[in-house]
């Protein structure tokens, strides 16, 4: 078992991994059912929006509940791009953009105030988003909703719809991830981890936390607008009612049970936001919100650290009862132990 | 002149109804620091337990007392079992905690109740009266008056009973209360159960206009949480001044300004915030937090 966990953190292994996943990944839609590659391509889309909510809550601790707006925002912003026939790199670049800006906007007004500030602005987004949406109907198609039709494949790629939004999806969602991981864990990651952990002293090492926080709200809105462009590549379709307030609760409630200011727990996180109401609602639909409510709580109590922290409070337990000293828990910024250890 | 009455009093007690979830908010923020996400949904779950009353055939005013006291026991409780654990640690955790809660408590009432609307009986008749050419509602007025009754009664429960200053000690310093034989514990299950019983008021009062649903109570948390910034985290009388401001405000916005309307009255509130945020980033009561390292 202890020889395992080294081997994991051997540079080679780690990249033999990685390589494998992204093949794994590239040859799947080809082999796959059209419904596998549909929801593997929107868990790629709500992965992304759970990503820039850890960005703010995870990494620099600040309460988000409006993700979905953003999301919403973004896949509008597409939406106008596509029948305004815009070039997809600008209608891409729009959709990250927008977002941002009105995110710089509130986080400026929300982060003024200490605590939880933002946490009780940002539920406001989605409550005012969904009436707004409803009237600005030149933009947003009003109740009925707006459709665009822009990602059928091209007839190059001879494949079938559901792989080419597979492979752009999750194309983007991968490119998204790898930026994200190297941003957390350098310079600024660092800053928005001592902010998170005590505002006081990242005043004194000359930090502001107004500017870290503001800066992490901004890069999660973009997140969403980027999220908001992929969920328009996959549905081809936004409504009002996508951005309900429910939808955002049930973001943040994915991003806890995946796992709080880890790279990995947002793309489980993704994972359960596509397939857990997928499940419950099989069953039975009324089950669906208060599944959500006790899973939520059932993980703040027994897996604070989320899904993601689960093979380690495994192998702690394991080794516990071997008698040995639990180990240390591994932060993912620790530099690993250079060693050469094999079977 | 007629219609701008009518809209100040409608907005009163909608304002009202804003400052009985406000006032539960800050009274969970003065005892634990910690802001109640669920608030609302726990305001659902009276509402319907209310309904639940009715439907054995007690009268409505009955009803709402069973809620109330109902929901107290339940507030108590719900602290005791899961809020308990996290009051120490990160705040972060436990509104997350809160939220978690918000999803849960919703989801109760739509299992046990579902997601259709059900018509809630107003404590009130419905006639009018005439106010200086207005045509104004009993129950807008009606609503108001019970809603400054029990504010007036909750101020007298902390300034001049023993159980009052109890719980105002444990909101100052939970360890010096502690140390002077407070069983603390059991007066942040007050407090929680306190700020339940609100709930249960203003959930009951606003069924009859908006008609119960397990989402019944989302905006009226986001007004009320915004009353709460603006008059400042820790005032009750900041967050209940806010709350009727926001209420006569938004319906003059929604008459008044066509831009605005009444589907886009929600965002009155915020623009406030906005405002204030520039000029007062402390709230309109609210006092300058020193921190220290």
């Amino acid at each position: 078992m202890e020889q395992i966990l080294l081997l994991k953190e051997n540079r080679w292994v780690r990249l033999g991994l990685w390589v494998a996943v992204l093949v794994i990944l590239a040859v799947m839609p080809l082999q796959l059912p059209i419904i596998a590659n549909q929801t593997i391509a929107r868990i790629g889309v709500f992965a992304v929006a759970v990503l820039g909510l850890n960005i703010i809550m995870g990494y620099s601790g600040q309460v988000m509940l409006g993700q979905i707006f953003f999301l919403g925002l973004g896949a509008y912003v597409t939406a106008n791009g596509v029948t305004g026939e815009w070039s997809i790199a600008l209608t891409f670049l729009a959709a990250a953009v927008i977002p941002g800006i009105v995110g710089l906007v509130v986080a400026m007004a929300a982060a003024r105030l200490g605590g939880l500030a933002i946490a009780m602005v940002t539920i406001a987004l989605p409550i005012i988003g969904v009436p707004l949406a409803k009237r600005l109907e030149d933009l947003t198609g009003g109740s009925q909703g707006m459709s665009a039709r822009f990602s059928s494949a091209p007839e190059w790629s001879g494949l079938d719809n559901d792989q080419w939004q597979y492979y752009v999806i999750i194309g983007i969602a991968v490119v998204v991830y790898a930026l994200t991981r190297n941003f957390v864990r350098g310079k600024y990651g660092r800053a928005m981890a001592i902010v998170r952990t005590n505002e006081a002293v990242a005043v004194s090492m000359g930090v502001s936390p107004y500017r870290y926080k503001v800066m992490a709200f901004t890069i999660a809105s973009i997140l969403g607008g980027i999220s908001g462009f992929l969920y328009m590549f996959a549905v081809q379709f936004i409504s009002p009612e996508s951005m309900n307030f429910v939808h955002s609760i049930n973001l943040l409630a994915a991003m806890i049970v995946g796992g709080a200011a880890s790279i990995a727990g947002s793309l489980i996180g993704g994972a359960y936001y596509v397939m857990v109401p997928q499940l419950t609602n099989a069953i039975d639909p009324t089950l669906t919100a208060i599944s959500q409510g006790i899973i939520l709580v059932a993980v703040l109590f027994i897996l604070p650290g989320g899904l993601v922290s689960l093979p380690r409070v495994i192998s702690n337990a394991i080794r516990k009862r071997r008698g040995a000293a639990p180990s240390q828990p591994m932060e993912e910024t620790t530099s690993p132990p250079v060693t050469t250890h094999t079977e | 002149m007629a219609t701008f009455i009518q809209l100040v009093i409608d907005g009163l007690s909608l304002g009202s109804i804003y400052a009985a979830l406000a006032l539960a908010i800050v009274m969970v923020n003065q005892a634990t620091g910690m802001i109640n996400f669920a608030q609302g949904a726990m305001a659902v779950v009276s509402a319907y337990v209310a309904y639940a009353v009715l439907a054995r055939g007690i009268p409505v005013i009955l009803a709402i007392v069973a809620a109330v006291i109902i929901s107290f026991l339940l507030g108590a409780v719900i602290e005791r079992t899961l809020i308990r654990r996290f009051e120490q640690g990160d705040p972060d955790t436990a509104v997350v905690v809160t939220i978690g809660l918000l999803t849960l408590f919703t989801g109760v009432a739509g299992w046990i109740w579902g997601y259709n609307n059900r018509q809630f009986p107003s404590l009130f008749p419905l006639s009018t009266v005439d106010i200086m050419g207005a045509v104004v509602s009993i129950r807008a007025i009606g609503t108001t008056l019970v809603i400054v009754a029990i504010m007036v009664a909750l101020q007298l429960l902390f300034r001049m009973t023993k159980l009052g200053l109890a719980l105002r000690a444990v909101s100052v310093n939970p360890t010096s209360a502690a140390l002077s034989g407070l069983p603390v514990g059991r007066l942040l299950m007050v407090g929680w159960g306190l700020a339940a019983s609100l709930g249960a008021v203003a959930g009951s009062l606003i069924a009859p206009q908006l008609t119960l649903t397990p989402g019944m109570m989302d905006t009226a948390l986001v007004y009320a949480l915004a009353a709460v910034i603006i008059g400042g985290a820790k005032s009750p009388i900041g967050a209940v001044t806010a709350a009727w401001v926001i209420g006569v405000l938004e319906n003059l916005a929604a008459v008044y300004v066509p831009v605005i309307g009444y589907d886009l009255k929600v965002i009155v509130p915020f623009i406030l915030l906005f405002v204030l945020l520039l000029i007062r980033p402390q709230g309109l009561f609210g006092r300058r937090v020193v921190v220290r390292v």
